[in-house]
């Protein structure tokens, strides 16, 4: 019993997302569709409850899943954003007929795989929360069925995730090999025991890099991203680009500090080039996009290489697994609600985003979206005061006391060039007039209340982050290297 | 007559512009609401700043009326802020030269989303108070970025035909720099101490108990020091300016030129300089060959401008070498010179940007060519831009003669070596022979000769515009005839900003 209380939460949703299924197959889809984004989001409020309600810490399930700070501000930061997508989605499913009931319940098995992969310390409930997150999100990306783009990116996801997993998985096996063990524990002792010196702890660790790199779209492993961001219907888009990703770097930090720990001086070096290719990498094509759900792809390409950074630095004790966890934090909302601020566009029933010369104008047209969306644009900037800004802030502090000084200098410069194809984006809707060409505006009470509490929120959180700063500071400790 | 005190009037005045912004939010749609709040809520702020002023105990070198409260628990992060004889008079600047520009753009020059144009303006006003008050390092690079995003829309909304490029030019070169102070800022905390003692206050970074070795301070200096530059801007980083200044509403040019160049001049003589002597020393060569070829390039270039307002950005160019030059003469005199010259450089170059604003607006021409004979239609508008133009080319009796003096004085006392501070003073010199004569010419193709037909009806100055000048030409003349009462309140702050640098210098002999 103490282990079932233990993961309540994912119960929670898990039970919450086949209620949906439920209610969809009974009251069905039209007559539901009113309520059944609230009924989500009450439940994912519940899901966090009962996390608060029922603390538990240590090992559960015989070793296989362990609940403690981090586990628990993973919850968070999952539940949050799956909340955020629920509550921007629903004006897009209905015009551009996406199933909704599916959406939600999609979204929420997938929410429940990213806070498994959290809980893990043991390589198969890792393998089986990251592939319970990833195909969930492959239907998402191809949900809109009737569109040729959106079934691309399911399928662009679904064949390159695979093969990723294959890598991944096949990795798990060398360490496996090697611990004769699943658990993180084990493995650390054995590759302490054994040594860089060891060919199969290459290759073991090369496969495991590779293949958590193609999960969280790290360059030269970034391929797909685009692509599948870029057709995906626009509120999969919004989520895919975030949770996925911060489930990615859960399990990165986990598995890399402490089962992989002991290699901590080796493999470092290794993600801080990773981390300054890919954030140049990302920066450079999204400066050449027009479309700005595209460019929004590649800019999300270029924060995993401001987050890798931070894991990067992971040896400079708890301040750079907190930088990790509020970077994501921060960069989940953010991006959401950047991409969420597609949707006032009409694109005559593509998944295709608006491109810059669309958005000319939007100003006038609604004010109120125009500014959230400036909002979230200068959050992703690293501008003051927002949480973007913290954001960075808290993260080029461990990447210099881990002696990366170059790459502190690296993220600024990227900062710098990031700056400009974010802020023309705010050119184009404040500065130019809206012509005759420019796409019908559908705009959504409940998105634009989302996305304006959302923006607020980044601008107070932007001023008085210590009680999140602190939290991650807590929950970076069990993902200390030893 | 006794003036009331006000408890914590540094916060009160960071916050007035955010709580003028409330009811300007709600009635932005109406364009008189909108002016009337924006020019109560900066009326109010300037009166406040005049109360502080006359708070300020004269003679005292050290922090006045600091407020420090804990910000981020979790790193040592203080909410922070002071004021000493550095400071005090930027602050006051600020805020009149808001008002001012407030005043003259609520009088019809601004004329679409003129709600949105009063709401950018406050909210740059939080962060030009901000950054002359901050103490801690990390509040003031939050205020160093707080004024980029209205200056940018600024320039970018209401600014003329290449507005975007100008504005794009403007925020790239700035974050730029202000990123690179950011890595320098968090190096700086990283070396202030052991974990869970670190800080970034300036008051206990400068206390003694802070050492940084001498390459970390050569790589720091450098980091904070580009930052300030560009923002100076000095050359060959000055490219920005006369874009944004072209481009840019009057409004927007008279702040750009009289408040945001200055915190550049303010962060390297409050932060750059006492936190990193040793690093400043190594760099300081290159500063000072740099000023000077500001000066002189600033001027020369001055000299062959076809547009007004691009004359006046470039003027400013030399006149901020004059700047940078005083403060790394590293002496009291041309410290004191280099902060009087940023006050008189506010004061009179806001006022030749509004008056090149108010001449635009009535002939709709920019080109000096296209001008002429001005002087004969408007007799007021004449006087006054004939004080503005005598005070930017550093007639005595007029503010700009005593900062730049101070500044030469101070360059000639300084023994440079291997050149020797009297010859880069000589050089210099040569720079306000400059300036007299392009401004001088310019006045001459502007005001004299024969007037076009089109001119004939123009009229003179109005009643608002007659108001917005005239604060700042008594302040020409005042601090033109009587400048010992500013150098009394500059002066021994200065001096313990550089005993500050010679403290941590010791450590090192």
């Amino acid at each position: 019993m103490t282990d079932v209380l233990a993961v309540l939460p994912e119960i929670v949703v898990a039970a919450l997302a086949a209620l949906i299924l439920g209610i969809d197959a009974t009251v069905g889809e039209e007559r539901a569709a009113r309520w059944l984004p609230w009924v989500a989001a009450a439940g994912l409020v519940g899901a966090l409850a009962s996390g608060v309600y029922y603390p538990a810490s240590g090992l559960f399930f015989r070793g296989f899943v362990e609940v403690d700070a981090f586990t628990a501000f993973f919850r968070f930061v999952f539940i949050v954003l799956a909340l955020f997508t629920v509550l921007v989605a629903p004006s897009y499913l209905t015009r551009q007929h996406v199933p909704r009931a599916e959406f939600y319940a999609t979204v929420l098995f997938s929410t429940v795989g990213a806070m498994t992969v959290a809980l893990s310390t043991d390589l198969i409930t890792l393998f089986v929360g990251l592939e319970l997150m990833s195909i969930p999100v492959y239907v998402l990306a191809g949900l809109q069925r009737r569109d040729e783009y959106s079934n691309e990116a399911g399928l662009k996801y679904f064949l390159l995730g695979a093969f990723s997993s294959a890598i991944l998985v096949y990795g798990f096996a060398w360490l496996f090999g090697i611990a004769g063990s699943t658990e993180y524990s084990r493995i650390a002792e054995a590759v302490a025991q054994e040594g860089l010196g060891s060919p199969a702890v290459i290759v073991a660790l090369s496969l495991v890099t590779v293949g958590l790199g193609f999960k969280a779209a790290v360059v030269p492993f970034h391929q797909w991203t685009p692509d599948a961001y870029d057709g995906a219907p626009t509120p999969s888009t919004a989520f895919m680009s975030v949770a996925p990703k911060a489930a990615a770097f859960a399990a990165i930090l986990r598995l890399m500090s402490t089962g992989l720990g002991p290699l901590h001086v080796d493999w470092v070096l290794v993600f801080a080039i990773l981390a300054a290719v890919t954030m140049t990498g990302g920066n450079v094509v999204a400066l050449v996009q027009t479309n700005v759900k595209r460019m929004l792809a590649y800019s999300s390409i270029a924060h995993t290489g401001y987050i890798l950074a931070g894991v990067a630095a992971i040896a400079s004790g708890a301040s750079a697994g907190a930088a990790v966890l509020f970077y994501l934090f921060a960069y989940g909302i953010m991006n959401l609600g950047a991409f969420a601020s597609l949707m006032y566009f009409d694109t005559g029933g593509t998944t295709r985003g608006a491109t810059l010369d669309e958005l000319n104008g939007l100003w006038s047209r609604h004010a109120v979206g125009a500014v959230a969306f400036t909002v979230f644009l200068v959050n992703l900037a690293g501008i003051p005061p927002t949480v973007g800004f913290l954001a960075k802030f808290f993260l080029i502090q461990p990447v210099l006391d881990a002696g990366f000084a170059w790459l502190a200098v690296a993220i600024a410069l990227n900062a710098a060039l990031a700056a400009f194809y974010y802020l023309r984006v705010v050119v184009h809707m404040f500065m130019y007039d809206a012509d005759a060409k420019a796409p019908r505006l559908l705009p959504s009470r409940l998105l634009t209340a989302s996305l304006a509490v959302t923006a607020v929120v980044t601008i107070v959180l932007g001023v008085l982050p210590d009680a999140i700063y602190a939290f991650a500071l807590d929950a970076a400790v069990p993902v200390l290297v030893r | 007559m006794n003036l009331p005190v006000i408890d914590n009037v540094l916060t009160v005045l960071v916050v007035i512009p955010l709580v003028g912004l409330i009811p300007l939010l709600v009635v932005i749609r109406d364009a008189r609401a909108a002016k009337q709040v924006a020019l109560v809520t900066t009326f109010v702020e300037l009166v406040v700043s005049l109360l502080m002023l006359a708070q300020f105990r004269v003679g005292e070198a050290g922090f006045q009326m600091v407020e420090s409260v804990m910000w981020l628990p979790s790193l040592g992060i203080r909410y922070e802020v002071g004021i000493d004889g550095i400071s005090v008079f930027l602050v006051v600047l600020t805020t009149l030269l808001t008002f001012i520009s407030v005043l003259y753009s609520s009088a019809g020059v601004i004329k679409h989303r003129v709600g949105e144009f009063m709401a950018a303006f406050l909210l740059l006003e939080v962060g030009m108070v901000g950054v002359f008050l901050a103490l801690d390092l990390f509040l003031f690079y939050v205020f160093f970025e707080l004024m980029l995003v209205p200056m940018y829309l600024i320039i970018g909304i209401w600014g003329g035909t290449r507005r975007i490029y100008a504005t794009m030019k403007f925020v790239l070169f700035t974050l730029a720099g202000s990123l690179l102070m950011l890595v320098a800022i968090v190096a700086v905390y990283l070396a202030s101490g052991e974990p869970g003692q670190r800080t970034l206050s300036f008051q206990e970074l400068v206390s003694g108990g802070v050492r940084f070795d001498p390459t970390f301070q050569v790589l720091a200096f450098l980091g904070f020091a580009l930052a300030f530059a560009i923002k100076l801007p000095m050359v060959p980083f000055h490219t920005w300016l006369p874009d944004a200044h072209v481009e840019a509403p009057t409004a927007g040019s008279i702040v750009l030129a009289g408040i945001l160049l200055k915190a550049g001049g303010y962060g390297l003589i409050r932060f750059a300089l006492p936190l990193f002597p040793l690093g400043a020393q190594a760099w300081l060569p290159i500063i000072v060959v740099l000023s000077v070829i500001a000066i002189i390039y600033g001027a020369a270039v001055s000299t062959v401008q076809k547009d007004l307002k691009k004359l006046v950005a470039y003027s400013s160019v030399a006149h901020m070498g004059f700047v940078t030059l005083g403060i790394f003469v590293l002496n009291v005199q041309g410290g004191v010179g280099a902060v009087l010259q940023m006050i008189n450089h506010g004061v009179v170059t806001g006022a030749l940007f509004l008056f090149v604003g108010i001449q635009y607006e009535k002939t709709h021409r920019r080109l000096i060519a296209d001008l002429g004979g001005l002087a004969n239609r408007w007799p007021l508008y004449t006087t006054f831009f004939g004080v503005f133009v005598l005070a930017s080319l550093g007639l005595p009796g007029l503010n700009g003669f005593v900062g730049e003096f101070l500044v030469l004085l101070g360059t000639f006392a300084s023994d440079m070596r291997p050149i020797g501070g009297p010859v880069w003073g000589a050089i210099a010199a040569v720079g306000v022979i400059l300036a007299a004569v392009y401004l001088l010419w310019m006045f001459q193709r502007v005001m004299y000769g024969t007037a076009r037909e089109a001119y004939r009806d123009l009229p003179d100055l109005s009643p608002v515009e007659v108001a917005a000048a005239l604060p700042l030409l008594v302040l020409t003349v005042v601090l033109g005839v009587f400048p010992q009462p500013f150098i009394d309140v500059i002066e021994p702050s200065l001096a313990r900003m550089l005993d500050l640098a010679d403290a941590a210098l010791a450590l090192y002999r």
